[in-house]
């Protein structure tokens, strides 16, 4: 990696300072937060971002804090990492869906290193963009690689100009808990449903995943009270060890003895976002959890799924997880 | 083939006094058979095994605690005063012609060397073309980045497939496919196949896998000027690295020590010092300073080696009594710009009429090595899923069907391996024995198996000393290298169990090329070529100290024995002495005693069998490997800890080819996308199943059992997965992609 000056604040405002401001997108990777580092060193090391400064996030005080009100609502901060998530009895009672996609991450030792803020704003993991030599359009090349080239991995839903699939397990489960972002920028504090702070390529910058300007970072996530939702996150990986999703369901439902009131299906592994089926949400309410209606869960929540030359596996493995996660809860 | 036996008998009458052994060669880890002839000598004996105190037994290995606790000093961790860190350049192009400009990373602060690896057209992506010397690892890769390079791209073919399309470019400039067999006379065979009463035939591949040793490629050179240099190595072979090395720093062989204390895993691919020991010697050499240049992964994965790819095209004919009639193969090996180790079709079974063409073709990408039992896991995949195919189209029992197919002189062996195999997997209980499971049910449950052949024998390259001092203590030494398998340990074990001391009592003292010579470990030849060799040093040391003691005690030396720190007269129990005071007799000089190989304490050829029990989920295509089995001879088992070690990691390693490893090039950019250890997957701790080693009874002598072990895990596996569900999935690694393609395939039709 490139060399450069290591920087560890004790404040958020000398955190701020050091940031660009909010349209100078230009200045963007001159300064590079650092989290747990589980993901940043590997885009260091492939020269994918060559900062001036990097900022250790792990100096600031107050930002790892996992917060349980008596509303049942949580508080989740930034550093909280996703070994404090996994193995919060707490959490598990309350959103069992969120330990259980924290739990998923990656292996123990990068559990206890990552944290969430870490883990929502990690960079994309497609094979293209994470060799420095391909200057693909994640990276301001012209053309998205594995669109013609080895996507196996690669997005089906959502897909264009950019083809990564977000590789956040906890995304998919904090967005389906109906979770908020707040974000601090130099100006001040906002406020964002979560699954507004995902952008699809087609959106926003093909270059970026997420709303975040130049000058802003993620303070922390709140959830809200899951009171009477019952959760699970689904992962399929290649691999048990440890592996990112090849396709993940974070599933919540209110269930009135035994017909859904209000689902959320959130797809992970499968979209450049958290991609939330809202058909297949719609079509259950009201609904037993049976063959039918698993079966038609499945169909419309793929509905619009392209498949590229070698992802087309990952159809039938939605579909399959999708029924699994609704047969566990019912 | 390389491992055929030239002839089947001696090639004459020994001489007088001596008999004739076969033996094990091994070039580049790929070993052949060949009949030697050597001197026909009472010498030690192991022992009934139910007297072995040490050799056999469970122990663990002499270094483990070093190693748990960090202390084990591997080649990466040597860190010399004044050592710079050097990082190689790799050519980022397949085929590209390569001017360099040194000048800027020589100018840079902090960077003290700077040598171009001599390639004007690179032919392979990631061949190293320059490196760099510098104060840190860090300015090391600075010093890269500075390097001015201009490549100057020709066309390339990175797949098979590219590289045999009308107008490919030429990878060799004598033709992209290789090796073509000299006969290519199929009539008989053809015959053989029209008068089939079925015939079952598919294409199956094999992926490039990588060696994946944890320890990466390199070494460390203390050189500092003058007529002497230490090479830390992470060898598979102490002497292959004195000669190599001595050759670009400009000194005599002699004047080099090799030091392989520890090393991280080579698995066939580290012999000699490559060209990261080239660059890391011409930088000490310009520098006069010492040099650490091991790999770091990505060039571990670029430019270390690996394990040739290959596809087979077979086809059979079988009567529906369940004989194997004919048999056709052509095998396309993969080896990138070398050829790829052979792949030998018809792979264990004997068809009654068996033809093969075997050939090669050339990418512009590294070229293969030795890997673990060299061309065998790809042929057993192979072979072991035809063998399936066709007990399936004459509905006959899959083990019933592989026991009519036996080679001559094995049969009793391979039928008892898999009776045993069956057994264990519970295959008399299984529903599916003759045909896969139709059902529809979520989850399935399917059995496979798959047979092994290896030689594994010595040779006479070892001499081991083993040296008692005045205090008692003892030491064996020799050169050779221990790869984390248990040679160190073994060396003591021996020891101490010929001189009846305890393990502790004896210290072995092995990877110093100013030691006894001994063979590099590629072919399964270290422990067969060792172990005699250390049993015959000990035995002599024994009988050295007992001559001693026969002046100093009177009797015969011949009647004398030794057992639990005592050396005493079988005839006469009350002329003995303490090991301690017997050692005060030898005076300040202690005594030191040479051994030799001794053939009668080896032998030769392996067999096993293996079973796999895996689920697949039929609606996310996953397996899960639930059970494995591994059955083998495996001559006299040093350790018994050890040994089934190489068992587990056998079936670990071919669970990982099976189920997960594979290089993925891109063939448009050319560029390798998974050259790290996220995306080329290897099976980790939760992947691993249930495993079951077990070792036959064999009165023979040593062998080397570790390769057999790694043939056939990957075909029981994917046949297991065939048998549980239906899909036979031609090409590895066994992905949910394909299985859930498969199923939907099977569904349509
Ligand atoms: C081998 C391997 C396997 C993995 N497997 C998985 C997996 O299965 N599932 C999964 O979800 N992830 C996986 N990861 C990805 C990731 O490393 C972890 O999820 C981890 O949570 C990242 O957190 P971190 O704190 O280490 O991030 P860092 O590396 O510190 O940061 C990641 C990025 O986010 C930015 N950032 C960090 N904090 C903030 C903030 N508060 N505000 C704004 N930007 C911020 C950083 O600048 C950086 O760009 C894996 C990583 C590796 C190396």
């Amino acid at each position: 990696m490139r060399a450069f000056d290591w920087i560890q604040p004790k404040t958020l405002d000398q955190v701020l300072e050091l940031l660009p401001g909010p349209r100078d997108t230009k200045q963007r990777d001159r300064v590079k937060l650092l989290a747990g580092g589980q993901d940043l060193l590997g885009e260091l090391k492939e020269y994918l971002v060559q900062p001036e400064q990097v900022v250790d996030l792990k100096s600031l005080p107050g930002l790892a804090a996992l917060e349980f009100a008596a509303d049942g609502g949580i508080t989740i901060s930034a550093l909280v990492t996703l070994a404090a998530l996994e193995s919060s009895a707490e959490l598990r009672t309350r959103s069992p869906m969120i330990a259980e996609a924290a739990g998923s991450v990656a292996s123990v030792q990068i559990r206890n290193q990552g944290t969430v803020g870490g883990n929502l704003c990690q960079r994309p993991r497609c094979w293209y963009y994470r060799r420095e030599q391909a200057l693909c359009i994640k990276k301001g090349g012209a053309e998205c690689f594995a669109y013609g080239g080895l996507n196996k991995y690669n997005a089906i839903l959502g897909g264009g100009p950019s083809y990564i699939v977000h590789p956040s397990d906890l995304a998919p489960a904090l967005v389906a808990a109906g979770a908020s972002a707040v974000i601090r920028g130099k100006k001040g504090e906002r406020r964002i449903e979560l699954e507004r702070f995902f952008t699809l390529p087609s959106e926003g910058s093909v270059l970026r995943e997420n709303v975040l300007a130049p000058d802003e970072l993620l303070l922390r996530v709140e959830v809200p009270p899951q009171t009477g939702w019952r959760s699970t996150y689904l992962k399929f990986r290649e691999r048990s060890s440890y592996d990112f999703a090849l396709s993940a369901v974070a599933l919540a439902l209110k269930l009135d003895g035994g017909t859904v009131r209000e689902a959320r299906i959130v797809l992970g592994g499968v979209a450049p976002i958290p991609w939330r089926a809202d058909k297949a949400e719609a079509a259950l309410v009201g609904k037993k959890i049976d063959d039918a209606s698993c079966k038609q869960a499945a169909e419309l929540a793929l509905v619009g799924a392209e498949a590229l030359q070698y992802n087309g596996y990952k159809i039938p493995l939605t579909q399959a997880l999708i029924t699994k996660a609704l047969r566990k809860l019912s | 083939m390389t491992r055929e036996l030239l002839q089947d008998k001696p090639p004459r009458e020994p001489a007088p006094g001596k008999k004739w052994i076969r033996v094990t060669k091994v070039v580049n880890g790929i070993d052949s058979e060949v009949w030697e002839e050597v001197d026909d000598v009472q010498g030690p004996e192991w022992g009934p095994r139910d007297k072995l105190r040490l050799v056999s037994r469970a122990i663990p290995r002499v270094d483990g605690p070093e190693k748990v606790t960090g202390r084990a000093q591997f080649s990466h961790d040597v860190r010399l005063p004044g050592m710079l860190y050097a990082k190689v350049l790799r050519c980022p192009r397949p085929c590209a012609k390569v001017r360099l400009d040194l000048d800027a990373a020589r100018r840079l602060k902090g960077v003290v060397g700077v040598v171009e690896l001599g390639v004007d057209e690179v032919k392979w992506l990631g061949r190293p073309i320059a490196a760099v010397a510098a104060e840190t690892p860090e300015l090391a890769e600075d010093g890269l980045r500075a390097i001015v390079a201009s490549y100057e791209d020709q066309p390339f073919a990175v797949t098979p497939a590219r590289a045999q399309v009308d107008g490919a470019p030429l990878v060799n400039s004598k033709g992209n496919l290789r090796g073509l067999s000299r006969n290519t006379d199929t009539s008989e065979v053809d015959a053989a196949l029209a008068k089939a009463e079925v015939k079952v035939k598919g294409t199956w591949r094999v992926p490039v896998q990588h060696h994946a040793s944890l320890e990466t490629h390199g070494i460390v050179v203390d050189y500092r000027g003058g007529d002497e240099a230490t090479v830390y190595a992470s060898t598979q072979g102490t002497f292959t690295i004195p000669g190599d090395a001595a050759g670009r720093l400009g000194l005599k062989p002699n004047q080099v020590t090799a030091v392989v204390e520890h090393m991280g895993g080579g698995f066939g691919s580290k012999f000699g010092i490559g060209i990261e020991g080239q660059a890391a010697c011409l930088l000490a050499k310009e520098t006069k300073r010492p040099v650490h240049l091991l790999f770091d992964r990505a060039s571990e994965f670029h430019a270390a080696g690996n394990r040739s790819g290959g596809e087979h095209e077979l086809e059979a004919g079988v009567s529906r009594a369940g004989e194997l009639t004919a048999f056709k193969a052509r095998v396309t090996r993969d080896g990138g710009i070398s050829d790829g180790a052979g792949q030998p079709q018809p792979y264990i079974y004997a068809p009654k009429v068996a033809f093969a063409e075997q050939r090669c073709v050339h990418t512009n990408l590294d070229g293969h090595r030795a890997m673990r039992a060299p061309g065998h896991p790809q042929a057993s995949f192979a072979m072991e899923g035809l063998m399936d195919e066709a007990a399936y189209a004459i509905g006959m029992d899959l083990v019933e069907f592989r026991k009519r197919n036996l080679p001559e002189g094995k049969r009793e062996l391979y039928a008892r391996q898999l009776d045993k195999c069956a057994e264990l997997i519970g295959w008399a209980a299984h529903a599916h024995r003759s045909k896969w499971d139709a059902s529809n049910a979520e989850l399935k449950t399917g059995i496979g198996f798959g047979l092994a052949r290896w030689g594994g024998g010595g040779g006479k390259d070892c001499r081991v000393e083993v040296r008692i001092a005045s205090d008692g203590s003892v030491e064996v030494l020799s050169g050779t290298q221990d790869l984390g398998t248990g040679t160190r340990t073994y060396c003591a074990s021996i020891v101490a169990e010929e001189l009846g001391l305890e393990l502790g009592q004896v210290r072995a003292r092995i990877g110093r090329s100013t030691f006894g010579n001994a063979n590099p470990s590629g072919g399964s030849t270290t422990a067969a070529s060792l172990a005699p060799a250390v049993k015959h040093a000990a035995w002599n040391a024994k009988r050295a100290l007992f001559d001693k003691l026969a002046e100093l005690l009177g009797g015969e030396a011949r009647n004398f024995a030794c057992g639990g720190n005592l050396i005493y007269d079988a005839t006469d129990k009350t002329r003995h002495i303490g090991w301690k005071d017997a050692c005060a007799a030898l005076g300040p000089n202690g005594l030191a005693a040479q051994g030799e190989w001794q053939s009668h304490l080896a032998a030769n050829d392996i067999g096993g069998a293996q079973a796999a029990k895996v689920q697949v989920d039929t609606t996310t295509g996953e397996v899960k490997v639930l059970e494995m089995v591994a059955v083998q001879n495996c001559g006299l088992v040093l350790n018994e800890l050890t040994a089934r070690s190489q068992l587990n990691g056998g079936m670990v390693q071919a669970l990982s080819y099976g189920l997960f490893e594979e290089r993925v090039v891109d063939p448009d950019l050319g560029l390798f996308l998974n050259a790290n250890f996220e995306d080329y997957k290897l099976a980790g701790c939760k992947d691993i199943p249930k495993m079951l080693a077990v070792f036959e009874d064999d009165p023979r002598g040593v062998i080397g059992m570790a390769e057999a072990a790694v043939i056939p895990g990957h075909s029981a596996i994917a046949n297991a997965v065939r048998n549980a569900c239906g899909v036979r999935v031609y090409e590895m690694p066994l992905t949910c992609d394909k299985i859930l393609n498969g199923l939907i395939a099977l569904k349509k039709a």
